[in-house]
């Protein structure tokens, strides 16, 4: 397969887990922040799978990038920016998710600010990764 | 309902967290590696036999800087301005005769690069093999 089509494969793929992570660090603060627990149990619930879901998503998104770029780790420019975020991301979701799934469950108690931290933290380093990803389709 | 996890087992979980994402930065380094390899037998990156025989280019600072012109003119679009690679590889301490960089730039490579014949002369490509020579790995 060429590039192109690599190219694509990636497009179509990276915007999964990063729906997936922001929506579940947003559900993960609510969810500690509501009121009422049955609610708090169910938002923690959906941003314990949205999480999970998309932890496993990056990994299409890491393989198709980097079959795309020929394994290229760093680059030039954009592509060095978009790299640096999204490395870091990769990471971080696996560590989070990992975490998330084998203490810390689907909301039976509040999440500690540790873990909203650090899935914030998640959060942040993948939109800017998309945003330079993003530059970097605009440009080509 | 799940019970509380104790601490103890939440350093556990933090511990297997670590480890698993370790495991999946070796990966990703590891595809990457492998990746680069093939690509680097793909672009004829890999030396030549003949790189060890043939006569190379003596880069002067004349030569140098009439190749780095045609390079950029033609060549940095797709291996980048400072010819570390971008959509063609790096060309940095290439260990190809400087036979095998005229062929390729004469005739391509087919399906990742096209023929520079119409547009380079052999003045061209003496000064930029001038320049790629001159590149330090």
């Amino acid at each position: 397969m060429d590039s192109q089509v690599w190219a694509k494969l990636h497009g179509a793929s990276v915007h999964f887990p990063i729906a997936m992570v922001l929506t579940s660090a947003l559900l993960d603060l609510s969810g500690n922040l509501a009121p009422n627990p049955g609610l708090r149990v169910r938002m923690q619930a959906a941003g314990f799978w949205t999480m999970l879901v998309g932890a496993l998503g990056t990994v299409p998104a890491v393989v198709s990038g980097l079959v795309m770029t020929r394994g290229v780790l760093l680059g030039h420019d954009q592509l060095r920016l978009h790299h640096l975020f999204a490395w870091p991301a990769f990471v971080l979701i696996v560590g989070t998710a990992t975490w998330r799934v084998l203490a810390l469950g689907r909301g039976e108690r509040p999440l500690p600010v540790s873990y909203l931290g650090a899935a914030g933290l998640c959060a942040g380093l993948v939109m800017a990764a998309g945003y330079f990803g993003g530059e970097l389709a605009l440009a080509n | 309902m799940r019970t509380p996890s104790k601490p103890e087992s939440n350093g556990k979980a933090l511990a297997v967290a670590v480890l698993l994402a370790t495991g999946a930065a070796a990966s990703a380094f590891g595809l990457s590696l492998a990746l680069r390899r093939a690509s680097a037998r793909t672009s004829h990156q890999l030396p030549t036999p003949e790189a060890w025989v043939l006569n190379e280019v003596s880069p002067t600072p004349e030569t140098v800087a009439q190749g780095r012109k045609v390079f950029l003119a033609s060549c940095a679009h797709c291996h980048g301005a400072d010819a570390t690679g971008d959509e063609g590889p790096d060309l940095h301490g290439v260990e190809v005769s400087d036979r095998y960089i005229a062929n390729i730039i004469t005739h391509g490579i087919k399906g990742e690069m096209p023929s520079f014949r119409k547009k380079l002369g052999p003045g061209d490509i003496h000064m930029v093999t001038a320049f790629i020579r001159s590149l330090e790995p």
